[in-house]
């Protein structure tokens, strides 16, 4: 492939990648606006909640997981699945999350009983938990994801981030044949960089 | 003219954010795949002959940070407050302290006018993640209280203003190209699709 070729599919790749992620790239950057000014939205995050306590036959499975996802089947939840540090002796306590709600959980496994009480997040809040919804829990090394759906976000997120370097990558590239606009390019790139390295580097 | 203008800014913004874009990529996949590890092991030292402001017991947020602050210099610790407890029963003060590549546990005992601050080094991965996550949404009455974390905000801010001004200028900057418009837009819906329909999916899937 020669240089034009090259040069060609770079501009290419550029745009079909940035035209794809667009929503991607829209929320990201407006639910990161809402995550470091959550000031301006307060009054936004309208949780309702509510109570129950229902029957539930016996828990089948061998694992904490197994009969975790059993009450959840019992109880029509989804998401991703939590626990107390403990269990309480003859109970199964756990939370469920996802971005429009959660619920907190106890399954008393004697009385064959389980209490509910469920969050309904408002549209907004449901909107910028999207921003951190990857089930990681990177302080606890022996957890992993345990709903698909999360799976399939956190490859989303990762296909953004991963797309998001290309682009750059390649814009660096652009920028470069571009002979008219290399020095002006080159200090605004220097002062970006000079920028972020002082933070990177904890000077400040 | 118009095009001309919106492609040198393009070209111009996009240079000038592309650090910034590569550190909130790059620190996704370690947000999303990495572990927490022992990394360095941390170090204490003692401080003692403290100048300790008083009011700890009484005051609360913005106001008692505000004077935690005055502790920071007497131990050689610069950085984000990032919340404070006051142990009443031995009178014991505790607040981390932390800025990229480093943090700090910091435990004055007020009456001995002593302090005990533990410190640890972030590698990479971890400095980059907590520069993403700043200043996010916690503990927002404090957030702020150091000089870098508000000039950080101000260039995250400024990344996002101009990572969007950069997305609409990049569309038009598409659509001007003839050739390209019929493989753009089956791109530009294929990414909607995928978006709604994983949106639809987690909040309402099963």
């Amino acid at each position: 492939m020669g240089i034009k070729a090259l040069e060609v599919w770079n501009r290419r790749l550029h745009y079909y990648l940035g035209l794809y992620f667009l929503f991607f790239l829209w929320l990201f950057s407006l639910t990161g606006l809402m995550l470091n000014h959550q000031q301006w939205f307060t009054d936004l995050y309208e949780r309702r909640q509510s109570s129950y306590d229902v029957p539930i036959e016996t828990l089948v499975g061998d694992t904490q997981l197994e009969l975790t996802r059993d009450a959840m089947r019992q109880l029509s939840l989804q998401g991703e699945i939590d626990w107390p540090a403990a269990q309480p002796v003859g109970h199964l306590d756990f939370s469920v999350s996802r971005p429009n709600g959660s619920a907190q959980v106890r399954v008393d496994v004697n009385a064959k009983k389980a209490y509910v009480r469920e969050f309904e997040n408002g549209h907004l809040h449901a909107f910028q938990i999207l921003h951190t919804f990857s089930g990681s829990r990177f302080n606890q090394p022996a957890s992993r994801r345990d709903w698909v759906m999360t799976s399939i976000w956190v490859f989303a997120m990762d296909a953004l981030s991963a797309g998001l370097i290309v682009m750059v990558l390649g814009s660096y590239y652009m920028w470069w044949r571009l002979k008219k606009r290399k020095a002006l390019g080159a200090m605004v790139l220097c002062a970006g960089a000079a920028s972020c390295s002082v933070f990177l580097l904890g000077f400040l | 003219m118009l095009y001309r203008w919106l492609r040198d800014l393009h070209l111009y913004f996009g240079l000038f954010i592309s650090p910034f874009i590569l550190l909130f990529a790059a620190s996704v996949f370690y947000l999303n795949h990495g572990k927490l590890s022992a990394g360095t092991e941390p170090t204490t030292d003692v401080y003692r002959n403290l100048t300790v402001p008083d009011g700890f017991d009484r005051l609360k947020g913005r106001e008692a940070v505000d004077r935690a602050k005055a502790i920071l210099p007497q131990v050689d610790v610069a950085g984000e407050i990032g919340f404070l407890r006051y142990v009443p029963i031995d009178r014991h003060l505790i607040f981390p302290v932390s800025r990229a590549g480093s943090e700090a546990v910091v435990d004055v005992d007020l009456d001995a006018r002593t302090a005990n601050v533990t410190r640890r080094s972030m590698n990479l991965w971890e400095s980059l993640s907590y520069l993403h996550k700043m200043p996010g949404p916690h503990n927002v009455a404090i957030r702020g209280n150091w000089s870098g974390t508000r000039a950080w905000r101000v260039l995250a801010d400024a990344t996002i203003y101009l990572t969007l001004f950069i997305s609409v200028s990049g569309v038009y900057l598409w659509w001007a190209i003839k050739a390209e418009r019929r493989i753009g837009l089956t791109l530009l819906t294929a990414g909607a699709v995928t978006f709604f329909g994983l949106i639809f999916a987690i909040l309402h899937g099963h």
